[in-house]
């Protein structure tokens, strides 16, 4: 017998059909830009190179996601300042109209927040948790050093924003804190076990008083997202479309909070410039970029080559300097 | 699987051709911040405000010569990404114990040097520049370090180094390497990054090479008055212009009409730690790309030859080794002549 399949329908979309859009996206783009625009489902990578308009092929998006019928609320754009997703929205909302205010925007750690105020008592913290900025989490890191008695007169013991600095690190990179002393501190390799202790006190501390610095926002959600499947499903059905701007700068925990939200549907466009990647020694690595396409099988790529900045003399050295680099 | 190093891609635009970027050679540090401290002003006679030219530099240190140059022009800048030269505490330190040389009855610099002193707290500081000041009132400089016995060790110390140096046998540069051979244990007490800061006082030593007499290096440190910066960048809406002095991590997204490029040499761009790191030196060479590709209308890169380092015993010579053999039709070879 002859079968003919029903489509399984994609999240009432196009129900606005592109001819009758207010905005004119291919005239206002270049081939490049529309491309990445109008690219809506599945795992998309734009390569975006120095003053290709990558803000601006952004906020297109946003609006076109917007007029496509998505609703604004399902649109998730993660950026590494709150001002870089504000002025994004911004821009999309006088560029279409104010529904594109109602799209989710932030940093990677203002949406932890956000998330983890809700659900923080799955994984064992109460909601009104406190939140450490770094100068807090530096004053506890003295309080255990001082009540360690590491800080007498004839010892030579790191301060508390070393103290500070090696965990955090340690924590995001995913590096032990051996191989971190070695590199930028070698003078206090022999404390290392004192180091340790104060760090292993300062996550006994931060636990009882139900605190989280920085780092913790992330390890804690992508703890309630692995472990969680139902918030996980949740939150993947609630943010259907997830964009991250400046993935070359993102951290092991960031690419793996991105896996997590994404799993149901794996719509997902980060944007960035693997050459501009220039943050590993803050912890960024210019692997979540580059592996990608592995991470998200049939990834489209599209690049951003056409400069708006520069004369081609310009670009030409820069180039050149590219050229060059390891294949 | 490939292990992927790179996404290719080749960047073009509508924009006109353009001026052809400079590599500039300048025979030593100090002449290559005169080039950019008049290639500025020749801008801005071209009607390029201040506010469109930025200096960027790998690492914060490398524009200190500069600073002082810009300052003696009267070229306002703020910095970004490190702090300025004479902000930061340890050079600080340094500019004291020079201004105690020059002026032993400089009250606040040896409030400050005595300060750092193990065992010496404010009211000792105190009592000893008290001391100072009464009892040594009609003596002539060069008999002022004599006879400081009464102190403890780590006090007597300090006044035989000061002792020791005080004659003008010894060029500023001789001086202040003493001074920082004396500071060095001090500076490991009281800062956890003191091996950054070393370079920082590496620097100060070869700057002072220039100078002949102590009391001119420290006119030239002072005429940028240390506060100003930090008002001015809190000052919203100020109206006076500025040039932008930067680090390159600092200036990436920005841009600029006119761009330099300083101390792109080979040992300090890429710095010499890093060539041995395959991942380090593919770091830098994006840092080099990120570099250039802040510049919208001029692009200068400046290397100074003939800087002596440190830590390997060599002398650096070369361009970066990003730049290093590229076609002088992209990149067009300059060098510096003075009249």
């Amino acid at each position: 017998m002859k079968k003919y399949t029903i489509k399984k329908p994609v999240d009432a979309l196009h129900v606005v059909h592109p001819q009758r859009f207010q905005i004119d996206y291919k005239n206002e783009l270049n081939k490049a830009q529309y491309d990445a625009v109008a690219s809506v489902n599945g795992p998309h990578l734009v390569i975006a190179g120095a003053g290709t308009g990558k803000t601006r092929t952004i906020v297109y998006r946003v609006a076109y996601l917007v007029e496509l019928g998505v609703k604004p609320e399902h649109i998730l754009l993660l950026t590494f300042t709150r001002k870089a997703s504000q002025e994004m929205l911004r821009r999309a909302s006088i560029l279409l109209d104010y529904r594109c205010e109602k799209v989710s925007g932030g940093t990677f750690h203002s949406f932890a927040n956000l998330v983890l105020r809700k659900y923080c008592n799955l994984i064992g913290y109460e909601r009104n948790f406190t939140i450490l900025d770094q100068g807090d989490a530096e004053d506890v890191m003295n309080l255990i050093r001082t009540r360690l008695k590491l800080d007498t007169r004839d010892r030579r013991f790191p301060r508390k924003e070393t103290l500070y600095d090696l965990y955090s690190r340690s924590v995001n990179t995913v590096t032990s804190l051996s191989d971190l002393l070695n590199v930028d501190y070698p003078h206090y390799l022999e404390d290392l076990q004192d180091i340790q202790k104060v760090h292993s006190l300062y996550e006994e501390y931060k636990k009882s008083h139900h605190l989280m610095d920085y780092d913790d926002l992330l390890l804690n959600l992508i703890k309630l997202l692995q472990q969680h499947e139902p918030v996980r499903a949740e939150l993947s059905s609630r943010y259907k479309y997830i964009m991250v701007d400046e993935y070359q700068d993102t951290n092991k925990l960031q690419s793996e909070m991105v896996n997590l939200l994404t799993y149901k549907h794996k719509n997902i466009m980060v944007v960035g410039d693997d050459s501009q990647a220039i943050y590993a020694f803050r912890g960024a690595t210019i692997r979540n970029i580059l592996e990608f396409p592995d991470q998200f099988k049939d990834c489209n790529i599209i690049k951003l080559e056409e400069n708006y900045r520069s004369t081609q003399s310009i670009l030409n050295v820069a180039n050149e300097i590219l050229k060059r680099a390891l294949d | 699987m490939n292990t992927r190093h790179k996404y290719t891609k080749v960047l073009y635009t509508n924009k006109a051709e353009g001026n052809l970027p400079q590599l500039v050679i300048a025979e030593n540090e100090n002449l290559q911040s005169k080039f950019v401290v008049q290639k500025v002003l020749e801008l801005r006679e071209q009607g390029i405000p201040l506010e469109e030219i930025a200096v960027l530099f790998r690492s914060s240190f490398l524009s200190f010569d500069l600073e002082i140059e810009l300052a003696k022009a009267n070229i306002s800048f703020r910095k970004y990404g490190g702090f300025k030269f004479i902000e930061t505490a340890h050079v600080k330190d340094m500019i004291a114990y020079l201004r105690v040389l020059e002026n032993p009855r400089d009250v606040v610099a040896w409030n400050r040097i005595l300060l750092l002193i193990d065992g010496v707290g404010p009211r000792s500081a105190e009592k000893i520049i008290e001391d100072i000041l009464h009892r040594r009132a009609d003596t002539s400089i060069s008999d002022f370090w004599k006879d400081f016995n009464r102190y403890p060790h780590s006090v007597t110390e300090l006044f035989e180094l000061l002792k020791s140096i005080s004659t003008d046998k010894f060029p500023p540069a001789e001086k202040a390497s003493r001074i920082i051979t004396y500071y060095h244990p001090m500076m490991k007490k009281k800062f956890d990054d003191h091996t950054k800061r070393k370079k920082d006082l590496e620097m100060f030593e070869q700057i002072a090479e220039r100078y002949k007499d102590v009391s001119a290096f420290l006119t030239d440190l002072a005429l940028e008055p240390p506060n100003e910066s930090i008002a001015d960048v809190e000052a919203p809406g100020s109206d006076d212009e500025h040039l932008t002095l930067s680090t390159i991590h600092s200036a990436k997204g920005l841009e600029w009409h006119s761009v330099f490029l300083i101390y792109a040499l080979d040992g300090r761009f890429p710095s010499l730690h890093s060539v041995n790191d395959m991942d380090e030196l593919e770091e830098e060479r994006r840092l080099m790309y990120v570099a250039c590709t802040r510049a919208k209308e001029n692009l200068f890169i400046t290397y100074p030859i003939n800087i002596y380092d440190r830590e390997s015993g060599t002398i650096l010579t070369k361009p970066s080794r990003f730049l290093e053999g590229l076609d002088d039709k992209l990149l067009e070879p300059w060098v510096i002549d003075e009249e």
